[in-house]
């Protein structure tokens, strides 16, 4: 036994480096550049057979094995990071939930242009409050005769917006936890499907990350995946085999970045020979090969078990965790062994650097690949009353309690006008104002741009409701660090300005949790966007859906009063406080002392977890304060 | 000399009245004193309803005595063992050698644990529903757990109608010869002390309260005399008092008001209360009650919280804290298991304000079932004109709250 690959994989590993050093190569420095996805060449990739490795020829693949997949991975992330998870997103998260999961119908309708590589695929699991713990997933899928509605959205999803394909989850059985989770085949394209942001990532840069956002989207009854409630079962053995795609990454990147260390030692003098000879650099090259073998073996290892059929979770969680940790550290030690120019960019070493550190976050942080790895060591953990993954729970919005009257009836005046109205009613006083440079943290009013906001020139209209509203203006990151309309400054969030007055009008922000902590404070927050699924108008007092470019002049001229007032010092305007969570059961009172028997408490004394219902203590419960028997409770 | 009463035919009023007690349990004050009630049934055979406190022990013996006029008494009812009704027990074991007790198992338990040697004697131990024959009355024992010891029951003479009701139904202010609820003009000048009485004594049972008003319930037409233990006896217009103790014992305010406590080390607090209290009367809503939580017992503002319909609570800090005063009072509503109040808030704080924050806290995490109004008056030191709009919005509140 050689623990060596066959003939037929390196012949795969060197067409596919082949490839990678002549299409990739040349592109990679001006793709991580301009945030690029490589089109062209992911075309090539499909005509070359590469999109569909591991699936049978019968469904358009190249029926190879999943080492043959993995191999593909690591050559084209060894060139870039970027372009090998294109790979990965695509076969190991777009694909195999299809051909694992599918009918025969949805395989020959989704697999086969997937696996030819005439279509891209993509997985969308990921919400913001469903990250490691898929249980808080919040997109709904509700069943309306033939077809389902979904409703809600996803972050963060690789291949988004160029995949056509779309594994997404949903819940289709509120409140029960993973158990109500389902898995649906969505295509782009569809009435009420759009993509939110294409984000701006510290790496893997020539990949495309897009949020997916679900307005009423009908899909049909036979895209459902699985059976209802599956979706759970199905998004774990995907991670399981997407484990190895992601491993295999992170062992490219770093191979890449070990591999240009070596020739840099080799060439580079000083004190008079190759700094590779020096002992210290010599030492981290013999440890970073160690590791890349080691990371190697774990990876091809787990993908011949995947082949073979046996259980390969742990194994698969193993690779995944040590590979993208080693890669980490070769990568650091890659560029340091370059020094300065390792730091400066259109070095590969410095992409790799950046590429690498995603590896040990998506599919599954390291940190759940351990709690993976230690569950199959140790089996599930004795009961406890924590709450888990799998216990319903629906997190408040995150600005509080708000009134969320989105005005939807009428024409744009109508709304507008009754959102004057309503504002007027609630006592804001449109006479006065403050100055629009106002520091955020004083301001009583602010009028914020998000993204949605479109062009430069469109800050013309935020600052004229500004100035009609009598308010400072604020925005959200993106607009101020990335589109730098705005001083950095003024941008409202928890890592920028928090914004405690009284009115804050978000103009075409969709309401990221890092926004919406900026503004929990806020007396009222009105909300202008165009995507009724933004996550600002669960967190709004008032909503309007709606284009910027029509609501914004509107609502200035209907708030302006021509030269404003000073405005008096602030009254900040109180608003509602989260209700207490209803009680879970009755309270029951003790006729022997009095003492209250509060089932959200328990008797931890008596080791009755808390949560226990006053009617499910055992028959020889007694209380722990006058020793009287449960008869003796009488119901509150 | 004997100081009896007849309540009805055959029954007597055998208790006495106490003026020198100055603090009821060893910590409410009673300035127009208590009584403790007991009373006697001379049927075929003789029955003593309860006993009295120890002070009162030799006009319990005088009255007995001369209503026995030289017989027996047969039997002895304890429908509660605490002391203020049951320290005399002793005391009448002794001068009665044959005397029979009738109670409960946990009043027994409780007899022994206080001394009295009830072993001597034929102990009759009923529950929930026996009855038992004097001659020609009949009486039918009733569970009374937790109104409020765990012993307590109450007794129903189903030959009258006398319904012996133990410590509900209970007043404080010694009779001083009237014995009768409709020989007092009540609603006027007794109410209070009741409800400062059932509030502080029994008012976290509100459950078991409502339970003994249950089974009440089903036999109010029965009822024709209730004999408390403390305070006048009802022979008219039960219902009036009834409704008062179904509403304390549900913890809905009796009124739609305002009682304004405060706490105050040199008067700007106070002096923010009184604003505020004088704004609300001019918006009309006038019923409104101010207290100076560190001179007036706790008690009384226990009382007059189960009363208000809103509860504003003005606090200095104190040691970066609430106000001591005010903690006890808080603590005391907690205790008394007050429910179902709308609360509004004014802190003051000279450098760093935090009792409104703690107040809220209290309220919203130990107590039940409480509202707090958001619109809370912060002052810095003391109340300024730039306060006048947060203290207009706070009346506002409190008068939409209350209209509402």
């Amino acid at each position: 036994m050689l623990f060596q690959t066959t003939p037929a994989h390196e012949e795969l590993r060197a067409k596919v480096r082949a490839f990678a050093e002549e299409e990739i190569k040349p592109i990679a420095f001006q793709l991580d550049q301009q945030n690029e996805f490589p089109d062209e060449a992911i075309k090539k990739l499909g005509k070359l057979g590469l999109m569909g490795i591991p699936y049978p020829k019968e469904y358009g693949g190249a029926g190879l094995d999943a080492l043959s997949y993995a191999i593909a991975v690591e050559e084209l992330s060894r060139v870039d990071g970027g372009t090998g998870v294109i790979l990965s997103a695509h076969v190991s998260l777009g694909s195999w939930p299809i051909f694992a999961y599918g009918t025969e119908e949805q395989k020959k309708k989704y697999l086969v242009p997937l696996a030819s590589g005439e279509k891209i695929g993509a997985f969308g699991l990921t919400e913001p409050n469903a990250g490691s713990d898929a249980g808080g997933t919040e997109t709904t899928a509700v069943l309306k005769g033939d077809h389902y509605v979904l409703n809600g959205g996803k972050i963060f999803i690789t291949n988004a917006p160029k995949a056509d394909t779309y594994v997404v989850f949903a819940v289709t059985t509120p409140d029960i936890g993973t158990k109500g989770i389902s898995a649906f085949i969505v295509e782009k394209g569809w009435k009420g499907f759009y993509f939110g942001d294409h984000y701006d990532k510290m790496g893997i840069r020539s990949s495309s990350t897009a949020e997916l956002i679900f307005d009423n989207v009908e899909v049909p009854k036979e895209n459902l995946l699985g059976k209802e409630g599956d979706g759970f079962k199905i998004a774990m053995s995907t991670l399981d085999g997407g484990r190895i795609g992601i491993a295999s990454q992170a062992l490219g990147i770093a191979q890449g970045a070990y591999e240009n260390a070596l020739e840099y030692a080799k060439e580079r003098i000083q004190f008079g020979k190759p700094i590779g000879f020096q002992q210290s650099i010599s030492f981290k090259l013999a440890d970073m090969a160690t590791k890349l073998r080691c990371a190697r073996m774990l990876i091809y290892s787990a993908a011949e078990m995947k082949e073979a059929h046996v259980p390969y979770g742990m194994e698969s969680a193993m690779a995944k965790m040590y590979a993208s940790d080693i890669a980490l550290e070769v990568t650091n030690d890659a560029l340091q062994i370059f020094g300065g120019s390792g730091f400066m960019k259109g070095m590969e070493v410095e992409r790799a650097y950046r590429d690498a550190k995603i590896t040990t976050i998506y599919e599954g942080t390291n940190e759940i690949q351990r709690v993976v790895i230690a569950s199959h060591l140790l089996g599930k953990p004795p009961k406890s009353e924590s709450s888990s993954s799998s216990k319903p729970k629906k997190p408040a919005p995150v600005t509080g309690v708000r009134k969320n009257m989105i005005l939807r009836d009428g024409t744009a005046e109508e709304k507008v006008s009754a959102l004057v109205e309503h504002l007027k009613k609630d006592g804001h006083d449109f006479t006065v104002g403050i100055d629009i440079d106002t520091p955020i943290v004083q301001a009583e009013r602010v009028v914020s741009a998000g993204k949605g906001i479109g062009d430069k020139k469109n800050m013309k209209l935020i600052e004229k409701l500004a100035k009609a509203a009598g308010a400072a203006i604020g925005s959200s990151r993106p607009v101020a660090e990335t589109l730098k309309y705005v001083p950095l400054n003024r941008y409202v969030g928890m890592s920028g300005q928090k914004f405690t007055g009284n009115l804050y009008i978000a103009c075409g922000i969709s309401g990221a949790v890092q926004h919406l902590k900026g503004i929990k404070d806020a007396s009222t927050i009105v909300a202008i966007n165009k995507n009724p699924s933004a996550p600002i108008f669960k967190n709004c007092d008032y909503g309007i859906v709606g284009d910027i470019n029509e609501i914004l002049p509107l609502l200035a001229d209907a708030l302006d009063t021509g030269d404003k007032q000073p405005a008096p010092p602030m009254v900040k305007m109180k608003r509602p406080k989260l209700p207490k969570p209803a009680p879970i059961g009755k309270t029951y009172v003790c006729g022997g002392c009095g003492y209250e028997y509060i089932p959200e408490l328990g008797d931890p004394d008596a080791e009755i977890a808390a949560g226990t219902l006053f009617e499910k203590l055992p028959e020889d419960w007694v209380c722990p304060e006058c020793a009287e028997s449960k008869e003796q409770f009488i119901e509150v | 000399m004997h100081c009896v009463r007849a309540v009805t035919d055959n029954l007597y009023w055998v208790g006495a009245n106490d003026h020198r007690l100055t603090l009821f349990e060893n910590i409410h004050p009673i300035p127009k004193g208590v009584s403790y009630n007991a009373y006697l049934l001379l049927d075929k055979q003789s029955v003593l309803f309860d006993t009295v406190d120890w002070s009162a022990c030799r006009q319990l013996l005088e009255n007995i005595e001369y209503l026995l006029n030289g017989k027996e008494l047969d039997y002895l009812v304890i429908n509660h063992m605490e002391p203020d009704h049951g320290a005399s027990i002793e005391e009448i074991l002794l001068r009665y050698p044959k005397v029979k007790v009738i109670s409960t198992e946990k009043a027994f338990m409780l007899m022994r644990q206080f001394g009295f040697h009830v072993d001597g004697h034929e102990c009759i131990e009923v529950k929930e529903g026996d009855t038992y024959s004097f001659g020609e009355h009949n009486v039918t024992f009733v569970g009374a757990p937790m109104v409020h010891w765990p012993e307590a029951m109450v007794t129903f003479d189903t030959t009258n109608g006398v319904l012996f009701s133990a410590d509900a139904f209970g007043s404080f202010i010694a009779l001083d010869g009237k014995l009768f609820a409709d020989e007092v003009n009540f609603d006027r000048d007794w109410i209070d002390e009741a409800r400062r009485y059932l509030t502080n004594i029994v008012g976290k049972y509100g459950p078991h309260i409502q339970l003994l008003l249950k089974k009440a319930g089903g036999i109010l037409d029965q009822i024709k005399f209730i004999c408390p233990l403390h305070g006048p006896v009802w022979r008219k217009d039960l219902g009036y008092f009834v409704d008062k103790y179904d509403k304390w014992s549900r913890y809905e305010p009796e009124v739609k008001g305002v009682m304004i406590a405060y706490a105050s080390m040199y008067g700007n607090t106070e002096a923010a209360a009184q604003a505020l209290a004088a704004k609300l009367c001019e918006r009309g809503i006038t019923n409104v009650s101010v207290y100076d939580v560190s001179n007036t017992h706790v008690s009384y503002l226990i009382a007059e919280s189960f009363k208000y319909s809103h509860i504003v609570l003005a606090s200095v800090t104190y040691n970066l804290g609430i106000y001591p005063v005010m903690k006890n009072y808080l603590e005391d509503m907690k205790a008394l298991n007050l429910q179902n109040r709308t609360f509004a808030i004014i802190e003051n704080g000279s450098w760093a304000c935090k009792s409104g924050d703690l107040m809220q806290k209290f309220i919203d995490e130990e107590m039940k079932n409480m509202t707090v109004l958001n619109q809370r008056l912060s002052l810095a030191s003391s109340l300024q004109e730039d306060k006048s709009v947060e203290l207009d919005m706070l009346v506002d509140a409190i008068v939409e709250s209350i209209n509402s």
